[in-house]
């Protein structure tokens, strides 16, 4: 039993980075229904960079930050801020240009042409992913310390570590800033009235090339976001992760329903609790199969997911 | 694959690829646009032509022709015969994507499953499990495992293969476009795990008189693949086809080739390709014309599956072994990239965008790279980062040519026709009323009650 909510817990905090790339996929897919392949490799780019910035030159960075388990807490918090910012703000930039670039020219093509442009981006950005990271994983030291934060409270069957507890400090204030920007703010109603019909958003006074490039902005934000919080987290990264974590993410997104933003953090802690179980009482080399099943099945027997469609909503 | 033959037609002109009674029903500008088609018995006559100079003029010629004069280097022997492998392949995956529109991302994996067809049936294998059977194989008899002559394997293969594209086909037939892609997808990245997972199998099922024990068995060989495997052998003269065999392997590929440009240019032009045509301009006013929607989806699974079977086993026979490692998602995408780059829907575009791309891959960057690294070594190797320069080409044959360097004939006729009807409508009709018709299918109640509402597919019905 403890064993099981210890995997549950490890599944938590892995869905929790699920959820940032997973918004990614499904407000892109809500506005201009494009599954953007590349998101998951703009996620490992963001991780790349945090890593650069993080680790020290010794082992490949650029030791900017160089941030280690002895550094003193409010000065490792200011440091961690400011990779965030940064990695955040390179994304979303990379994001958008990659919009400007493969998938505008194509919003009037046959749908297929952008997935197709996406795929070939993705493959790009692995690449210099490899250029920059090398072939092989780059891991970092854990920065945390090794404790139990259950301890004082006389649990000492299951740990609940000081670095589930920073992913859970970084992702959720980023979930509930999303959903409040989208429900609540003049450019998050022109983000959906897009959505919902391009054509007559734009008749009403949206811009509409603005918003999709803001979509991109937030997704390829989140996605930044996403990447530090993996570095300091898993403490690795490699030119391919953005693959297998992408396809996680989607599936995920596609989980919840695809275009649906609570549906996509519903689906990512459901495929990060399907990651740990699979991980620990099965194989993790079925964990991959696992997956690509939960999301062929999804796609073919219930393709509206589990919360249905809220912002692609085009019927 | 009988169904698909009987309708091609009769006599050998069916099979030089003459199908002038077929163009001979359609009226007008559009059969004569199909009748003359030079470019088959060119191509043709190429293809016989390259057979039959190939090694003469690779060998003895070209190699010593571009060391010395000409800069591009020539490819050895393996990348000839990698070249007819992959060119295989992308006429398949052009019968999936191009004739019937259905984007297939997981294309590697009926070429895995038809590589491992031929490591169970032609390899020391199974001689552990105690299976032994050897008939007509290149080994002797009383050998350990199973060894099935090559010719019989790729027959073998093609049917086991097919079956697996109707299998994997069959659950994507309510799914279109992007959907569609991803459910492939899935598909491609799972049979391989399957392969590379399943090298110690424990099972166990008793009914009664059958009773089957399987303790810690290795079924796939894991990891570290399986091998040997026994090359192609043609007993009576001789010949082993392996990759010591040098431009012999290269015949014999090009054999296998010129079988599927056949093959796939009949499958063209037969009722079977006009269906696939039909379904892939718009599939529910196939449906309504009277094509079976379902069974024409499946046989093109099934048959653009077919051929990565034969690839898949030559390719194994070949290099003497499988491993699951070879067959990765970006196999899926470099075939894509073959097909799109030649021109989706065009058999010849597929084979010319094939060599390509091999060419470039396997000889042109390593060459390339070398040349790199004698003068400069600290400059980064371009035969490490193909896959940036792939999706380089993917992204701008998108943005600047999507039809690909040679576009399908078939394809140009049909957009030619239907911009004429287009710009008579648009003569006829006042400027207000287009955008009436411009509403997509599924929208209008007709097609809404026709299908059934939760049809996924196009995903403004989601």
């Amino acid at each position: 039993m403890d064993q099981l909510i210890q995997t549950l817990i490890i599944g938590l905090a892995n869905g929790l980075i699920f959820a940032l790339v997973a918004l990614g996929y499904t407000l892109v897919y809500g506005i201009i229904e494009l599954i953007n392949f590349a998101h998951g490799d703009v996620f490992m780019l963001g991780s790349m960079l945090a890593f650069g910035l993080i680790a020290i030159i010794s082992s490949g960075g650029l030791g900017v930050f160089s941030i280690t388990s002895g550094t003193p807490v409010l000065v490792m918090g200011g440091q961690i801020a400011l990779t965030l910012l940064i990695c955040m703000v390179a994304m979303a930039v990379l994001n958008v240009s990659i919009e400007r670039v493969a998938y505008r020219p194509l919003r009037h093509a046959p749908k297929l042409a952008p997935l197709i442009s996406a795929i070939g981006m993705s493959f790009v950005l692995q690449n210099v992913g490899l250029i920059f990271g090398g072939a092989y994983q780059r891991t970092i030291d854990n920065i945390f310390p090794n404790t139990n934060l259950l301890e004082p409270l006389g649990i000492t069957s299951i740990a609940i570590t000081p670095a589930q507890v920073f992913v859970a400090v970084v992702t959720i204030p980023l979930l509930l800033i999303l959903t409040w920007f989208v429900d609540r703010t003049r450019q998050g109603r022109a983000m959906r009235a897009t959505a919902q019909d391009p054509d007559t958003a734009g008749l009403m006074g949206v811009d509409v090339n603005r918003t999709i490039a803001l979509t991109f902005a937030i997704g390829g934000a989140l996605a930044g976001a996403a990447g530090v919080v993996q570095i300091l987290y898993n403490n690795y990264t490699v030119w391919n992760l953005g693959f297998r974590f992408g396809l996680n993410s989607f599936t995920a997104a596609v989980l919840g329903g695809i275009g649906n933003l609570r549906g996509a953090v519903l689906g990512a802690l459901v495929i990060g609790e399907v990651n740990a179980l699979s991980d620990y009482y099965l194989s993790p080399n079925w964990t991959q199969a696992i997956v690509f099943g939960v999301l062929i099945a999804i796609l073919v027997f219930k393709p509206t997911g589990l919360l249905g469609q809220q912002l692609a909503d085009r019927a | 694959m009988s169904t698909a033959t009987s309708s091609i037609g009769t006599g050998p002109g069916a099979w030089l690829g003459y199908v002038g009674s077929n163009a001979a029903a359609l009226p007008g500008r559009y059969a004569t646009a199909l009748r003359r088609r030079p470019g088959r018995t060119i191509g043709l006559t190429l293809v016989v032509l390259a057979v039959a100079v190939y090694p003469v003029l690779g060998h003895y010629v070209l190699a010593d022709f571009s060391r010395t004069v000409f800069p591009l280097p020539f490819p050895d022997d393996t990348v000839a015969t990698f070249m007819t492998i992959f060119a295989i392949m992308a006429i398949g995956l052009n019968i999936v994507a191009g004739f019937a529109g259905l984007l297939d991302l997981g294309y590697v994996a009926f070429y895995a499953i038809g590589a491992y067809c031929a490591a169970f049936l032609a390899s020391p294998h199974f001689g552990a499990l105690g299976i032994n059977l050897t008939f007509m194989g290149h080994v002797g008899p009383g050998a350990a495992g199973i060894h099935l002559p090559y010719w019989l394997i790729a027959i073998i293969a093609v049917i086991v293969v097919a079956t697996f594209g109707a299998l994997l086909g069959a659950p994507t037939l309510r799914l279109r476009g992007d959907y569609l892609a991803i459910v492939t997808l899935g598909f491609g990245e799972i049979v391989p795990l399957y392969f590379k997972n399943l090298s110690s199998v424990t099972f166990s099922l008793n009914l009664g008189p059958i009773n089957i024990a399987l303790q810690n068995v290795n079924w796939t060989g894991g990891v570290q693949g399986i091998n040997p495997i026994d090359p192609p052998f043609l007993p009576f003269f001789g010949l082993v086809f392996d990759a010591r065999s040098g431009p012999l392997a290269v015949y014999l590929g090009l054999f296998l080739l010129m079988i599927a440009i056949v093959v796939a240019l009949n499958l063209e032009h037969s009722r079977i390709g006009r269906a696939w045509g039909a379904i892939r301009e718009d599939e529910t006013a196939a449906e309504m014309m009277g094509v079976n929607t379902v069974r024409t989806k499946l046989l093109a699974f099934a048959l653009g599956a077919s051929f990565a079977g034969v690839a898949g086993s030559f390719q194994a026979s070949y290099l003497g072994a499988s491993t699951s490692d070879f067959f990765d998602f970006s196999i899926s995408i470099l075939v894509l990239i073959m097909v799109i780059l030649g021109g989706i829907g065009n058999v010849w575009g597929a084979v010319l965008g094939a060599f390509a791309l091999t060419y470039v891959d396997k000889t042109l960057l390593p060459y390339i790279g070398q040349r790199i690294g004698d003068v400069a070594p600290t400059l980064p190797n371009p035969a490490e980062y193909n896959f940036l320069i792939f999706g380089i080409i993917l992204v701008v044959m998108m943005r600047f040519r999507p039809q690909g360097f040679l576009p399908s004939r078939q394809r140009e006729a049909e957009l030619s026709v239907a911009g004429l009807a287009e710009a008579e409508a648009g003569l006829g009709l006042p400027a207000a009323l287009e955008n009436v018709e411009i509403a997509p299918p599924g929208q209008d109640e007709v097609s809404a009650d026709a299908r059934t509402p939760e049809t996924p597919g196009e995903a403004r019905e989601l």
